[in-house]
């Protein structure tokens, strides 16, 4: 049904043209599940944009052949093309929070596809984006049909992209991270949802993924991609099992295993270094001026201890908390109840590393800063311990003189990190620091943190969504849903003998064990 | 492949240059005295001895030029150092703390925002008096507003960023925070809104000393010549067209440069 065959695609907006994807080859038949693997900057966005006729810039050069049911996309006209988007040809973005229009309304949006490719009149239109709605498992789709955009959540909006996808019921789903920015219960449905879609209306799925492990569970095949080349592409299962390529075996050693056999830290005697004790805050959620404003509770009674040389892993979805206590321990919000014992040396790393460092200023002044807020050292002196904690963290003595945006993300998480133990903190908060780098980058700032905690008896909070990395590296986790501690313990312990039936929901959507 | 040129740059780089070479020019060598009178001359064609002809009272115009555009220029930098100084300060301040200072500064200034800036100016220059530093102060404080609002919008998205965050954890003050952390950020936008507001200054003060109430005979200004030269369109053109053609290059090259920079 579809077949890619030699597809080049060519940057020529800089002086020296870059080519961005080489002789990409990929056939897909109805009903096939087809993942591209690959890290950013590996081209597996570009090709799959190619495919849907999104890549049509001036700049850019495209070589090779793309036949869809014997049609030659590439040079097909705008008009052939049109004709094909959003009816034979979908797809779903990553953001589902700017993917939609705000100022339309669901129904709207949902019956586009329809108003342009077929004549069904008002009635038939209403229906079929109903249909639409409920094959994409939204619960109420007569309510949501006449909502926007704002009025529903992240998951939600997947959904409606999906239904606004599928309405026309496409030949070819092109899915883009669909689940990236999703938390990890919603991830699984939208893969069920996926799934179902394909078995029942034999839609084929293009799924293109940072995230191995979530290939594995959704794919039959899979394309794994660096630096614009394929590396390996075949069955899903034979390429986990035996991958023939150094890079894929490199990828599938990167993702954090859960074996039971993990070594366990005995830190009974280590000494204490923070405690939290029943810390409690909400937000004032105002309405207008003049308001009454109501209190909305996130954190209701979080106590916690840190002990030196520590692990401490936090997990749960987003708006259970973990962000508001990360910001209470460091200090940046005061507005709390409870203690805070040792939270004068706390330092944070954040979890954009794009963000998270002043673009105006070199790594070097960047370094130095907190030393020149401690005062009492000379020029010379800060100059040599930030030489000295960049070879800590593993960056050559040069990046000093650079500025963040001619860095890569793992170098600025790299900074980041020595940024923060730069005043020699004992205890860190690092808030998903991990979570916006590639899985190679991931493993290699992971083993960092470890050694780090080795080397200086740094005590870390941990905060991350992703259960197989805090299994991973973590001594202790606790489990948080709705501004509560659920559960609490080893890894060992919450992973394999957990009690609360959240955990049990978090690790079986995850999908740790299989 | 051809490498892109920015041609806005370019060009509005070669306007502003050539027209600031001309003005530094002037400050040190000047053909003629620029308030020599000489009945002789009154109305003087162009000729290679005045290569812009004379003026009703016989003065050299391509002497008066370079003056008065030297004067126009002083004027709009001043305008543009205490608009863009000023506005800096509020919006850093009112954008940053936010609440309730926030609002109210930002309502006053919306407020003075609702008229048009040469009006402002008119007010102050009624209460002080014309001249050439009044007029700098004048339309100086004339331009706060869209600079502080500039700033503002900036500091509000800027704040957010988790580099603030992080300095604020690591314990930095407001101030240090403010100035050293955020100001160099705001660099990317500001360059543009200096170039467009020196623009618009270059502008107000022609239309001001047009109006007879900015720059005092017998000193030049671009402005003050083109209200002159009005009397004696017919009898000398090249009066009015030569101190126009100054300011359009001077407002050209500088909306050229502000494009260019901005394209970076």
């Amino acid at each position: 049904m579809l077949e890619i065959r030699d597809l080049n695609i060519e940057f020529h907006d800089h002086s020296v043209p870059e080519t961005v994807v080489y002789d990409f080859d990929l056939s897909m038949e109805e009903g096939d599940i087809v993942g591209i693997v690959g890290e950013s900057g590996s081209g597996k966005t570009m090709s799959a944009l190619a495919l849907c006729g999104l890549l049509a810039r001036h700049d850019m050069e495209k070589k090779g052949k793309i036949l869809f049911e014997g049609k030659e996309l590439l040079t097909c006209s705008r008009q052939e093309m049109r004709a094909l988007q959003g009816k034979e040809i979908s797809i779903i973005f990553q953001e589902p929070m700017t993917s939609l229009n705000p100022v339309k309304k669901i129904g709207w949006q949902v019956e586009e596809a329809l108003r342009l490719h077929t004549d069904l009149s008002k009635e038939e239109c209403y229906e079929r984006a109903i249909w639409a709605l409920r094959e994409a498992e939204l619960a109420e789709p007569e309510k949501v049909y006449g909502q926007y955009p704002h009025e529903l959540s992240g998951g939600m909006r997947q959904r409606v992209m999906i239904a606004a996808a599928i309405v026309c019921k496409p030949k070819i789903l092109v899915a883009d991270e669909p689940t990236t920015a999703l938390d990890v219960t919603i991830q699984a449905q939208i893969i069920k949802l996926l799934l179902k879609l394909n078995e029942e209306q034999k839609t084929a799925i293009l799924f293109i993924s940072h995230d191995l492990s979530l290939v594995r569970r959704l794919c039959r095949r899979v394309v794994v991609m660096q630096n614009g080349y394929i590396v390996e592409q075949g069955d899903v299962e034979a390429i986990f099992r035996s991958p023939r390529e150094e890079y894929t075996k490199r990828l599938i050693a990167s993702i954090p295993s859960c074996d039971r056999g993990k070594q366990e830290k005995d830190l009974d005697g280590a000494l204490e270094v923070f405690r939290a004790e029943d810390i409690a805050a909400g937000y004032r959620a105002s309405d207008g001026l003049f308001g009454k404003g109501v209190e909305k509770e996130v954190l209701k009674g979080i106590s916690f201890s840190l002990k030196k040389g520590e692990i401490l892993g936090l997990v749960g979805e987003s708006g259970c908390g973990k962000s508001t206590l990360a910001k209470i321990i460091v200090g940046l919000k005061g507005d709390y109840r409870g203690r805070l014992t040792g939270a004068g040396k706390v330092r944070m790393v954040f979890q954009d590393p794009y963000g998270s460092l002043n673009p105006a200023k070199s790594v070097g002044w960047l370094l130095e800063e907190p030393l020149r807020l401690q005062g009492g050292l000379s020029k010379a002196e800060r100059h040599r311990m930030v030489l000295e904690m960049l070879k800590k963290v593993g960056l050559e003595e040069s990046i000093a003189e650079r500025y963040p945006r001619q860095l890569s993300g793992g170098q600025r998480q790299r900074v980041c990190i020595g940024l923060a133990l730069m005043s020699r903190p004992e205890v860190l908060v690092a808030d998903e620091a991990v979570s916006a780098l590639d899985v190679t980058i991931q493993a290699q700032i992971l083993r960092l943190l470890a050694q780090l905690r080795d080397e200086m008896g740094l005590a870390i909070l941990f905060i991350s969504h992703d259960l197989r990395v805090v299994y991973q590296i973590c001594d202790r986790v606790m489990i948080m849903q709705d501004g509560e501690i659920v559960e609490e313990g080893t890894p060992r312990k919450v992973y394999f003998e957990h009690s609360h039936p959240y955990t049990a929901q978090l690790l079986e959507a995850s999908g740790v064990f299989g | 492949m051809k490498k892109k040129i920015n041609y806005n740059l370019l060009v509005g780089g070669i306007l502003a240059g050539g027209m600031l070479l001309f003005i530094l020019i002037g400050c040190f060598v000047l053909p003629y005295d620029p308030e020599a009178m000489n009945d002789g001359l009154r109305f003087a064609r162009i000729s290679p001895a005045h290569p812009f002809g004379c003026d009703n009272f016989g003065r050299d115009i391509f002497t008066r030029v370079m003056v008065g555009a030297r004067t126009t220029l002083v004027v709009a930098l001043g305008t543009v150092a205490i608009g863009a100084g000023a506005g800096t300060l509020i919006g850093s301040v009112t954008g940053y703390f936010g609440g309730w200072l926030d609002e109210v500064v930002m309502r006053v200034n919306d407020a003075l925002f609702a008229f048009p800036s040469i009006l402002m100016a008119l007010v102050v220059v009624s209460l002080l008096g014309s001249g050439k530093y009044h007029v700098i102060l004048a339309l100086g404080i004339a331009f706060i507003p869209s600079f502080a609002r500039v700033v503002r919008s900036q500091y509000l998205k800027l704040k957010e960023m988790d580099y603030v965050k992080n300095a604020r954890v690591f314990g930095c003050g407001h101030l240090r925070i403010m100035f050293v952390h955020i100001l160099p950020n705001t660099l990317g936008v500001m360059v543009p809104t200096v170039m467009i507001g020196f623009n618009n200054a270059v502008l107000a003060e022609a239309g001001m000393s047009y109006l007879g109430i900015g720059v005092q005979p017998p000193d030049a200004s671009l402005g003050r010549m083109l209200s002159e030269a009005q009397t004696y369109l017919f009898k000398q053109p090249m009066y009015a067209v030569f101190p126009g053609l100054a300011i359009i290059i001077l407002v050209l090259g500088f909306s050229l440069l502000a494009d260019g920079l901005g394209e970076k």
